[in-house]
């Protein structure tokens, strides 16, 4: 005999006793007629029936977990977002982070190592070429042009006061000479000295 | 708490901030949740682990929970979904634990001394079986069975946790049932029901 594939599918329904009702007439006389479908039937019968025997001693004999409803509420309470305040996320987060570094210490480790390396590329350029004493070397240069500074306008005060006693009748020149190096000179002493002489030629003139 | 109200109305309470409905929610389901993922992961610590972690995860879902299916359906879908990831984990990064199923067995006996020991050894004997005979269906035949069998959800609501058609979970039970009629034979022919 072949098989009955509309049987077959109705054979759950059945055994599991939701078979449509306006199909368990025609399913039961079905089944008086054919022996495959009886046999299919009630072997499932029989192994649901196995299984609710050893299911219904094991349901009876399980323990459940003491206070799961108290643990239940302490990890509520210790992980509820709503409360938590930015120290204790902080403190759950270095927990965390402790907990992963001694679980995966060689990946902590290694993602540490690629997090220098990467800041430092990030941060500086660690190719460029850094010149010893740069900064020293920079500070010298800069009192030095200082120093050449100060010497060149000592230089041309002194020429214009040499010049007032070699050609004192030319007066404006040294008026002229004088206003260049008070401009020269500006933000140095010498401008101060070099206005007071304008104001003793001018007051000459 | 009035053990006649529904579960629907006792997560409308709960989501008014009535703490105890979900007390009273807990109650009526830490048992069935743990009893099926203990069948599912076969370690009772792990279980309770999970049974902990469902319903940490429906409390915090349930504020904004709502009732397009039933409660217990939703509650059997989160412990379901949990199963998976926990047997995802397993294959993953085993561990291999010495005699769970013994200290399982133990517990079991321990909570029943006033019982025949001879019968109950019987009986748990052929519980293994029937257990290692269930353990050795696929997972999702393993799961529609469970969840009809063990749970007693209707096949529609079994289709609705596990997000799959009626008619795909009748084919996985039908096949459960043909898979387990050949492991169990031995039992069914000595006559042992």
């Amino acid at each position: 005999m072949g098989k009955c594939i509309i049987s077959e599918a109705h054979a759950i329904d059945y055994v599991y006793g939701e078979l449509d009702p306006s199909k368990m007439d025609e399913y039961k006389e079905h089944l008086m007629t054919c022996n495959n479908c009886t046999r299919m039937v009630n072997s499932f019968k029989r192994v649901l029936q196995l299984v609710d025997d050893a299911e219904g001693v094991y349901a009876h004999n399980i323990s459940m977990p003491k206070n799961l409803q108290s643990k239940l509420y302490r990890r509520i309470n210790a992980e509820d977002p709503v409360e938590t305040t930015i120290a204790s996320k902080f403190t759950s987060t270095i927990s965390n982070l402790l907990t992963l570094m001694n679980q995966q210490k060689a990946t902590v480790f290694s993602l540490f190592i690629v997090v220098v390396i990467g800041t430092t590329f990030f941060l500086t350029d660690p190719f460029q070429y850094i010149p010893t004493y740069k900064e020293n070397v920079d500070d010298t240069a800069h009192v030095k042009i200082q120093e050449y500074r100060q010497l060149e306008i000592q230089r041309n005060m002194e020429d214009v006061l040499r010049n007032r006693h070699l050609r004192n009748s030319n007066k404006w020149d040294r008026v002229s000479q004088l206003n260049r190096v008070k401009d020269q000179a500006r933000g140095t002493d010498w401008a101060t000295i070099a206005h007071q002489h304008l104001k003793s030629v001018h007051s000459e003139l | 708490m009035d053990k006649l109200i529904d579960d629907e109305i006792l997560v409308k309470q709960f989501q008014s901030g009535s703490q105890r409905a979900f007390d009273e929610l807990m109650k009526r389901y830490e048992r069935k949740i743990f009893g099926y993922l203990l069948r599912s992961v076969r370690n009772y610590e792990d279980a309770e682990e999970l049974t902990l972690e469902v319903f940490f995860k429906a409390f915090r879902a349930l504020a904004k929970w709502e009732p397009k299916a039933k409660f217990s359906t939703w509650l059997y879908t989160i412990a379901s979904n949990l199963s998976i990831d926990y047997h995802r984990t397993k294959t993953r990064h085993p561990v291999y634990v010495l005699e769970d199923e013994d200290v399982l067995e133990t517990r079991v006996v321990a909570n029943d001394l006033s019982s025949n020991p001879e019968k109950q050894i019987e009986d748990m004997e052929r519980g293994r079986i029937i257990r290692e005979a269930v353990d050795e269906l696929s997972s999702k035949q393993k799961e529609v069975f469970m969840l009809t069998r063990y749970e007693g959800l209707p096949i529609r609501e079994v289709a609705e946790t596990l997000g799959m058609a009626e008619g795909t979970v009748k084919i996985h039970l039908h096949r459960a049932m043909k898979k387990l009629q050949t492991l169990l034979r031995p039992l069914m022919e000595n006559n042992e029901i």
